[in-house]
């Protein structure tokens, strides 16, 4: 299986089954899986912050949700994360392609990605970073303990994940 | 007719639909007009009210109804693109569209001016669209939405900028609008 392949399985054993994405050229065919699944929820939105009221509605109506995303959409999502999600503690999951990563070919993704681990403590969201498949057990464990104690939880995949 | 006064007549119509309202005085406002278990007074997030409802409708039986204003619609016009994508029967968007950004000073909005938020949806493919600017037609059109069968909903109702005394903030936390509001779903 593709890294690809192995992540989505991994949230689908997690329990999630609210899928929401916004394009990333590293997230291109994880994104096509959740697409192709009919045994879940899923939709394209417009921008991360949208995706947060979207994942908060299908969380009270009863989903497990997730975003693919790029890092740098944590960037306009962050009053949302406190004031919406962290403040009627409602939890969500982040699964980030890692630009500005070892490998980063364009030169202005660096600022935004080196900020990713200052920003996210400073949401109150729980960061891993997952440069390998063989850790995506800490992706199942992370994905479960967010949605058991209503805390947010983000992975971040930096280019070798991908390889 | 200000904000204060659409709201009176929304509610009388709907039941025990759900509501996700809009931040600042709409949701004030709403609170004291009729509180209940099955609004989701959205205390922060400016213009994320469409989208929470849209999840909550994606994901749910039953009718769900956003309050929202025409500012912190404007802040967040991509909803619409969605909305227009995925266009859920049961979801109606009521947009009171009072020209200003009431809860801050009564700045004018962009709607004071050349925007028209009911042409962006209509571009958008939303599908059920109108625009209510008499007292007397919200009861009957916010009716006719939560009947609707055929795509998602927006009704404009343009109303007057302004409020009455004594609005305040809602003695409520987050946690508790949250898990009043999911007990009812």
């Amino acid at each position: 299986m593709s890294p690809s392949e192995q992540l989505y399985d991994t949230l689908k054993s997690a329990g999630v089954d609210f899928v929401i994405s916004v394009p990333c050229k590293l997230l291109s065919e994880i994104i096509d899986l959740a697409a192709a699944d009919k045994s879940i929820t899923y939709t394209p939105v417009t921008r991360e912050e949208e995706g947060m009221g979207i994942m908060a509605g299908a969380y009270m109506a009863g989903k497990k949700p997730a975003i693919l995303m790029q890092n740098s959409g944590l960037g306009n999502s962050i009053n949302a994360i406190h004031s919406l999600l962290n403040y009627c503690e409602i939890p969500v999951v982040f699964i980030c392609s890692h630009r500005g990563s070892e490998g980063e070919p364009v030169e202005a993704q660096h600022r935004m990605g080196d900020a990713m681990r200052p920003l996210l403590e400073a949401s109150g969201v729980r960061c891993f970073e997952i440069d390998s498949p063989d850790k995506l057990d800490q992706v199942k464990s992370g994905v479960e303990q967010a949605y058991a104690d209503k805390t947010s939880a983000s992975f971040l995949f930096p280019f070798s994940f991908w390889e | 007719m200000r904000r204060y006064e659409a709201l009176e007549e929304i509610m009388q119509v709907i039941g025990d639909t759900p509501v996700v309202c809009n931040i600042g005085h709409p949701s004030q406002e709403l609170y004291i007009i009729d509180d209940r278990p099955e609004n989701f007074y959205m205390l922060g997030s400016m213009g994320l009210a469409l989208p929470i409802g849209l999840g909550l409708a994606m994901n749910s039986d039953r009718k769900i109804l956003v309050i929202d204003g025409d500012a912190a619609m404007t802040m967040n016009m991509g909803a619409f693109a969605t909305v227009g994508a995925i266009s859920p029967s049961n979801l109606v968007h009521v947009l009171i569209d009072n020209q200003a950004n009431g809860s801050t000073g009564f700045q004018p909005s962009f709607t004071a001016g050349r925007l028209r938020l009911e042409e962006v949806a209509k571009a958008c493919g939303i599908p059920n669209i109108r625009v209510v600017t008499r007292q007397e037609d919200i009861a009957g059109t916010i009716a006719e939405a939560l009947a609707g069968t055929d795509g998602a909903w927006l009704v404009v109702i343009k109303t007057e900028a302004g409020m009455p005394d004594g609005v305040e903030p809602i003695p409520l936390s987050g946690v508790e609008v949250k898990d009043r509001f999911v007990a009812r779903l």
